[in-house]
């Protein structure tokens, strides 16, 4: 017997081009919502991930390299500035500053050891860091000694065979790599740290340049309970002119404020999108109620309902949208893996999105695209259902 | 007292063109008797067809009653009219009327997908066989009506009216497009239907002869009844 369904797909069936560039609309509106809503999610949910797991409260670099800082720790560039170590002893003294720690970031050259591409090292002081001793303790559990590094999770060293023990030459040293710590979501995790017991030798090797004896490249500073960072951030820079220094919450400003004029063009391009889609949808269903309004007639005068005629179309109108916004969501996943190798920002970003988060973004790119179609037949649909079954007998 | 089936009390219905008012139907009144064959004649533009649909519960009377088993069927919600159609009428139109993308069995099917009542599938498939055998196109019940002939897609039209076991046939001249065999053939199973299950058959015709064989005849001009 047909039912409404089999008697909808046959509709569908009935001229597949038109039903094609249907879900083709569809489809491109769900792509657009899945490659935008990933590329905004993953940025803003890479800075919240770095800034939350810095364990820092303040950041004081060299004067002019905020942004540079800010690459390091949210886009994995591997950048190098450096300062007087004095200034952490000038920082230690402000007020409210409870707690401050200093690191020294270096950069080892491509093609000198082991096929590794140019990385990270940092050097920081175990005495008196709060930042990476946490997390060192977990996998290492004792101090680093002289000649012993250890692999950020996706550091180019870390070669995750649990292979955890193996000679690297770094700066001309020979470094033992005695571990790996786990993923942090931060800039960190393509660095290579060492102690800054190291420096020396390294100094002494020549391999740096413009590195020297007492330089640092950043002061990372944990402030007293109930004070406010930015106000310890404003005493920074009134009080130490060869130093910038950022709030935790600043982190991240200026990508941020890039992000939203990114985010506003990917909302103007989905609305217009959207718009079309509509459109499109509302102009074939119009030509579809006048091509079929005789059926709909004769349906009416043989006992169909209006909850009838609803239902056969609606049927239609989702088989369409629902298809259109799968094909979508599996195109515009695959456009974001590909075009985000184009995108610098989403290239270096340290997180990637969990499984629940895409499941939103589908789910939401999915009700986009179906809801959009639903909402171009309606008016179509709400005309063909008021057909009188008279205009039938009329028209014969 | 058994109650009259059809009762059409005063009817009229008046259609607006442009800015003229045509009066199709004039205040007919008629009583139409369960079982019993009622042939409508008449020239074109009399308001046979409009009577039917007024019937039919297509289009709402001007001024008047239309009575189905002693109910005013135009006090029913736009479901129950549907329901009505569906279950208690067969419409056979002026032209085939079929669904273009269906066979000519599951055309015949169509009406029952749209049963209030749950419709279990047993016996439906074969009910529609049974039917379009009965008009002479068991070899053309998986045919779509593009591959049928006029005269052919006519018949699957008069096969699908019988479909729900409807107590009452509307025909809207159902023999137009058949030869004269045919014709006949098909006014020798509305009888057969109307004698065997009582259906009651109100059609539309131009053909006197075929008039001639109903029980009751009534003839239309310019929107009202004449002796026949």
């Amino acid at each position: 017997m047909p039912t409404l369904f089999s008697f909808a797909f046959k509709n569908i069936k009935r001229k597949p081009l038109r039903t094609g560039i249907l879900m083709f609309a569809i489809a491109l509106l769900a792509a657009a919502l899945v490659f935008s809503l990933s590329f905004v999610q993953r940025v803003n949910g890479s800075i919240k991930k770095s800034t939350e797991r810095l364990g820092a409260d303040l950041l004081v670099v060299p004067t002019n390299s905020r942004g540079a800082a800010e690459e390091i720790l949210l886009e994995n560039r591997i950048k190098t500035f450096y300062m007087k170590r004095s200034i952490i002893d000038r920082v230690r003294a402000l007020p409210g500053v409870e707690k401050a720690t200093e690191q020294v970031y270096l950069v080892t050259v491509a093609g000198v050891c082991c096929s590794v591409p140019e990385s990270m090292v940092i050097a920081f002081n175990q005495d008196s860091d709060f930042i990476i001793n946490p997390w060192l303790k977990e996998k290492v559990r004792h101090r680093l000694g002289k000649g012993e590094a250890v692999a950020g999770f996706e550091s180019a060293f870390n070669i995750r065979l649990g292979l955890v023990e193996m000679d690297s030459m770094l700066f001309g040293n020979v470094f033992r790599l005695i571990g790996s710590l786990e993923k942090t979501g931060t800039g960190f995790d393509t660095a290579v740290f060492i102690g800054m017991e190291n420096m020396p030798a390294i100094i002494a090797s020549g391999k740096v340049k413009n590195l020297q004896p007492d330089d640092i490249s950043v002061v990372l500073v944990k402030v007293k309970p109930g004070v406010d960072p930015a106000s310890v951030a404003a005493s920074v820079e009134d009080t130490i002119i060869e130093a910038d220094a950022m709030a935790r919450k600043d982190i991240g400003k200026n990508i941020i404020a890039a992000l939203k004029d990114i985010s506003r063009i990917f909302t103007m391009t989905i609305a217009l999108t959207a718009v079309m889609s509509f459109f499109l949808v509302w102009a074939i269903f119009t030509a579809i109620a006048n091509e079929r309004s005789k059926e709909v007639g004769i349906m009416r005068a043989i006992g169909a309902k209006e909850s009838h005629i609803l239902t056969l179309f609606f049927i239609e109108v989702l088989v369409i949208g629902i298809a259109g916004s799968l094909v979508g969501i599996v195109a515009g996943i695959g456009m974001s893996a590909a075009l985000s190798k184009g995108f610098t920002i989403v290239k270096q970003l340290s997180t990637e999105l969990s499984i629940g988060e895409q499941a939103v973004i589908a789910a939401v790119s999915f009700l986009g695209g179906t809801v959009i179609c639903v909402l171009g037949a309606l008016a179509p649909i709400q005309r063909l259902k008021k057909m009188e079954p008279l205009l039938v007998i009329k028209a014969e | 007292m058994t109650m009259s089936q059809i009762v059409i009390d005063a009817v009229s219905k008046d259609y607006r063109v442009a800015n003229e008012t045509i009066a199709a139907v004039r205040g007919v009144s008629l009583v139409i008797e369960r079982g019993t064959f009622v042939s409508i004649v008449g020239h074109s533009g009399s308001g046979k067809t409009t009577l039917l649909s007024l019937i039919g519960g297509m289009v709402s009377p001007s001024s008047g009653r239309v009575l189905f088993n002693g109910e005013d069927i135009y006090t029913w919600t736009s479901d129950q009219l549907s329901q009505y159609r569906c279950e208690k009428i067969g419409f056979m139109f002026q032209s085939a009327s079929l669904l273009s993308i269906l066979t000519a069995k599951e055309n015949l099917m169509l009406p029952v997908a749209f049963r209030s009542q749950g419709t279990p599938d047993g016996g439906h498939g074969q009910k529609a066989e049974r039917l379009l055998h009965a008009v002479g196109l068991s070899d053309k019940i998986n045919a779509y009506p593009a591959q049928l002939s006029g005269g052919q897609q006519r018949r699957v039209a008069i096969a699908r009216a019988f479909m729900n076991d409807p107590e009452l046939i509307l025909a809207d001249e159902p023999t137009g497009d058949l030869d004269e065999e045919t014709e006949n053939e098909m006014m020798q199973f509305f009888l057969r239907m109307n004698k065997d299950h009582g259906t009651t058959f109100i059609m539309v015709t131009h053909n006197s002869e075929l008039a001639g064989r109903t029980r009751q005849h009534i003839r239309m001009h310019q929107g009202m009844l004449q002796p026949a």
